[in-house]
């Protein structure tokens, strides 16, 4: 018995016009990224097509997707996480909504804030998060794009043994895999 | 009737009267009739109630009542609870403890809905207030284990400790043993939102040792067979959550059960259940008859086990249960409950494409046909007619709060696949003193023309995926007289009815929009006219003004204030003001 596609009264028209812009923008990082990772092109797609067809881009796939649970809009229907998460780990093949929930600290502020890794299409799309969780500078690796500054950000995360290392050091499926929690820090000078 | 000139009065008099008064809205109606019951009155008020944390400051509230002993905070907006409100937005209530710590002395309680709760204020309320009696943290967030146990430790008359469904950084279970041994006037204790497990020895000692407890919900860690220690030891218990219910079934740990839970005979309320068993839902049958209140919620037992249970509850008022329930279920407790005041049906696949019960319009229709004290509806299902709706209102024209969620967006009355408007037309008609309802289905403006002509005590109104135009919003803003909250998610409304009901908004606590087609030079526009509202948009694509001033605002946030704009906010959220103009440009 197939799943109904779902019907012409849902949100394919719906009035994310918003949503829409920033998630075709995303997907042309998650194609930058995916360079960035270096060469594990298949893996990485089979993977995204679990994970990155996230609520917000449920515009774009949901006319050709077949998905075994239903492409509802996010955060809809609206019960409570407490609820959902009591009922998660029952019969369900798959994740009803694919999320991986980590905790960030920003290094002097003691409340952290949560992030969904998932809906990240890679590191861009982590850092871009980020900066608008905090008031952030990040600079990227390549020192060739280092402005002379006072004051920038690091951003480092907490492995499965325990271990703190610098975020971007491994492929984006790795550090999915290892992630537990993020910080960032604050440096100082050259 | 003799005039009584306002000076013969004494203070201590009016005093002793104004003592009967405990409401805020009476007592705000009283401090209105001259100026020296506006001061009697303000210094006798001992409750103050702020359904928004950021529509006055902490400074405020101290300089006019300076002797109060309970306060209550709310927090984030309502779709907080979906997610819907980014993390980090606010919410903060640090500085209003600093605040009391200084002037409060004698504070006895505090509730906090949907705020962000730290260790540290925590600790700051244990040692600050020597009377302190409750604790309630209601949704709340940001808080560890660590500060319940400065509470535990320092909070020597505390009556009264409820966490329900906050979320809490469970870094160990040991918080508990902090309540000192000699410490006995618990309550009321509710951990049902602890994930890891608590020292069992000591929560049994600490139920063993505190005669006056009422309440008692545990978390989900506690295992089954620890259950009947508990109740006996707490055999006056009025409310009970268990934990797990499930265990491989053992005679001797069912029969200890059933004849522990036979032996509280208070007992009226019971909840938890998480993964229940059939098997060992028997064993609350001895008490069945006197449950007024059951949350099954977490209880994944099937209709015919549902229907055991709820037909022996004759005594039930209020049920909160999975959709596992189905329609047969409905019909069960329709015949049997005949107190029945409240229902909420939870959905227990809402994801899946198709349904995995046989529950539908039709278990709803029976319950308002068979309970006529049925006020209050939550019902998540699949389909709906008109027709339903209209049968529902006209059973119940009593109801005063009904939520009905169809789960799929723009769903259409399933028999004549028209609009739903007619039906919930037909809520507001026949329901006149409706405080409460939330809409879904397919609707067009007509339901919002109907909900401004008749429903005229709704107080607050959710709406998703509804409407065609601002028609809708205009509706609704300008004919509900009594309108507080408005929450509107995915609708084509936009800057129109927004500015052309600006005056309305400061009647209201808050609007909050999002996915909606209000652009940010409206919100510009309103947040310049009106110095009395905050005007807050939200959005994670970044400030604003480098787009286009036509762009749709992904989230916006209207609330009342005397307060002012804040200043606490992230880096995603701006405030319109008098001064955006300078300070955007």
């Amino acid at each position: 018995m197939g799943r109904a596609a779902p019907s012409s009264s849902s949100s394919i028209d719906s009035s994310n016009h918003s949503s829409a812009a920033s998630s075709s923008s995303s997907l042309s990082l998650s194609i930058e990224s995916n360079s960035k990772s270096g060469g594990r092109l298949d893996l990485t797609t089979d993977l995204r097509l679990g994970l990155s067809i996230s609520p917000s881009h449920y515009n774009e796939f949901s006319a050709g997707a077949s998905p075994r649970y239903m492409q509802q809009p996010l955060n809809w229907p609206p019960i409570r996480s407490i609820l959902r998460s009591a009922h998660a780990g029952k019969s369900h093949d798959l994740p009803e909504h694919p999320s991986l929930f980590i905790k960030i600290y920003m290094e002097g502020i003691p409340i952290g804030r949560k992030l969904n890794l998932f809906a990240e299409e890679g590191y861009e799309g982590l850092i871009r998060t980020i900066g608008h969780m905090f008031p952030t500078t990040f600079i990227t690796d390549s020192s060739a794009d280092r402005v002379h500054s006072d004051k920038y950000h690091v951003l480092t995360y907490e492995d499965k043994e325990g271990d703190w290392m610098m975020v971007g050091d491994v492929p984006w499926e790795m550090f999915l895999n290892n992630v537990k929690r993020l910080k960032v820090l604050e440096r100082v000078g050259d | 009737m003799q005039k009584m000139a306002g000076s013969s009065f004494p203070e201590e008099v009016l005093e002793h009267v104004f003592s009967f008064i405990q409401d805020g809205k009476d007592r705000n109606v009283i401090s209105l009739v001259c100026k020296s019951w506006y001061e009697i009155e303000r210094w006798s008020r001992r409750r103050v109630f702020v359904g928004n944390c950021y529509a006055i400051s902490p400074r405020m509230v101290i300089r006019r009542f300076p002797e109060v002993r309970s306060v209550e905070l709310k927090g984030k907006p309502h779709f907080a609870d979906f997610s819907l409100v980014p993390d980090g937005w606010g919410g903060y209530v640090g500085p209003w403890i600093a605040a009391m710590a200084a002037a409060y002395p004698w504070l006895e309680e505090i509730r906090l809905k949907r705020m962000v709760v730290t260790d540290e204020g925590l600790e700051l309320i244990s040692k600050s207030f020597k009377n302190f009696k409750v604790l309630v943290l209601s949704s709340c967030e940001g808080f560890s284990t660590v500060g319940l146990a400065a509470i535990a430790a320092n909070c020597r008359n505390l009556r009264e400790l409820d966490l329900r469904e906050s979320e809490v950084e469970d870094l160990s279970g040991h918080w508990l043993s902090h309540f000192p041994d000699n410490y006995t006037s618990l309550v009321s204790l509710n951990i049902s939102c602890l994930t890891s497990e608590v020292s069992f020895s000591a929560l049994e000692r600490l139920v063993g040792r505190c005669p006056n407890l009422r309440t008692l919900r545990l978390n989900r860690a506690v295992p089954l067979d620890r259950l009947a220690n508990l109740l006996r030891r707490a055999p006056q218990l009025v409310e009970f959550g268990t934990g797990v219910y499930a265990s491989e079934l053992r005679p001797d740990v069912f029969s200890n059960l059933s004849g522990a839970f036979s032996g509280c005979k208070e007992l009226k309320g019971l909840s938890g259940f998480w993964d229940a068993v059939p098997v060992y839902v028997p064993a609350v049958y001895p008490i069945c008859s006197r449950l007024t209140s059951l949350n099954l919620s977490y209880a994944t037992i099937q209709s015919p086990d549902l229907i055991k249970l709820v037909s022996q509850c004759q005594n039930l008022q209020r049920l909160w249960v999975l959709d596992y329930i189905e329609d047969t279920g409905l019909d069960a407790l329709a015949a049997s409950c005949k107190d029945l005041r409240e229902l909420r049906v939870f959905p227990s696949d809402p994801y899946e494409a198709e349904p995995n019960v046989s529950l539908s319009e039709q278990g709803l229709v029976s319950v308002s046909a068979g309970c006529p004290k049925l006020q209050s509806v939550l019902y998540f299902c699949r389909q709906m007619s008109n027709a339903a709706l209209r049968t529902i209102a006209r059973n119940r024209p009593n109801m005063t709060r009904f939520r009905l969620c169809i789960i799929e967006p723009r769903t259409p009355d399933y028999v004549t696949l028209q609009p739903l408007d007619a039906g919930f037309g037909a809520i507001v008609e026949h329901c006149k003193d409706l405080q409460r309802l939330s809409l879904s289905g397919l609707l067009t403006d007509r339901v919002f023309e109907y909900i401004g002509t008749f429903a005229k005590k709704l107080e607050m109104l959710s709406v998703a995926f509804a409407g065609e135009s601002d028609l809708g919003l205009h509706h609704v803003l300008s004919g509900c007289e009594n309108l507080r909250k408005l929450e509107i998610r995915d609708c084509p409304f936009g800057d129109k009815a927004l500015l052309a009901n600006a005056a309305k908004l400061e009647t209201m606590r808050s609007l909050w929009m999002s996915s909606c087609c209000v652009s940010f030079g409206a919100c510009k526009l309103l947040g310049q006219k009106m110095p009395r509202l905050n005007v807050e948009v939200i959005d994670e694509r970044g400030p604003p003004d480098s787009r286009p001033e036509s762009c749709h605002v992904e989230k916006l946030y209207i609330y009342r204030t005397v307060a002012g704009p804040r200043f606490d906010m992230p880096p995603f959220v701006w405030t319109m003001d008098e001064d955006s103009e300078l300070r955007l440009s």
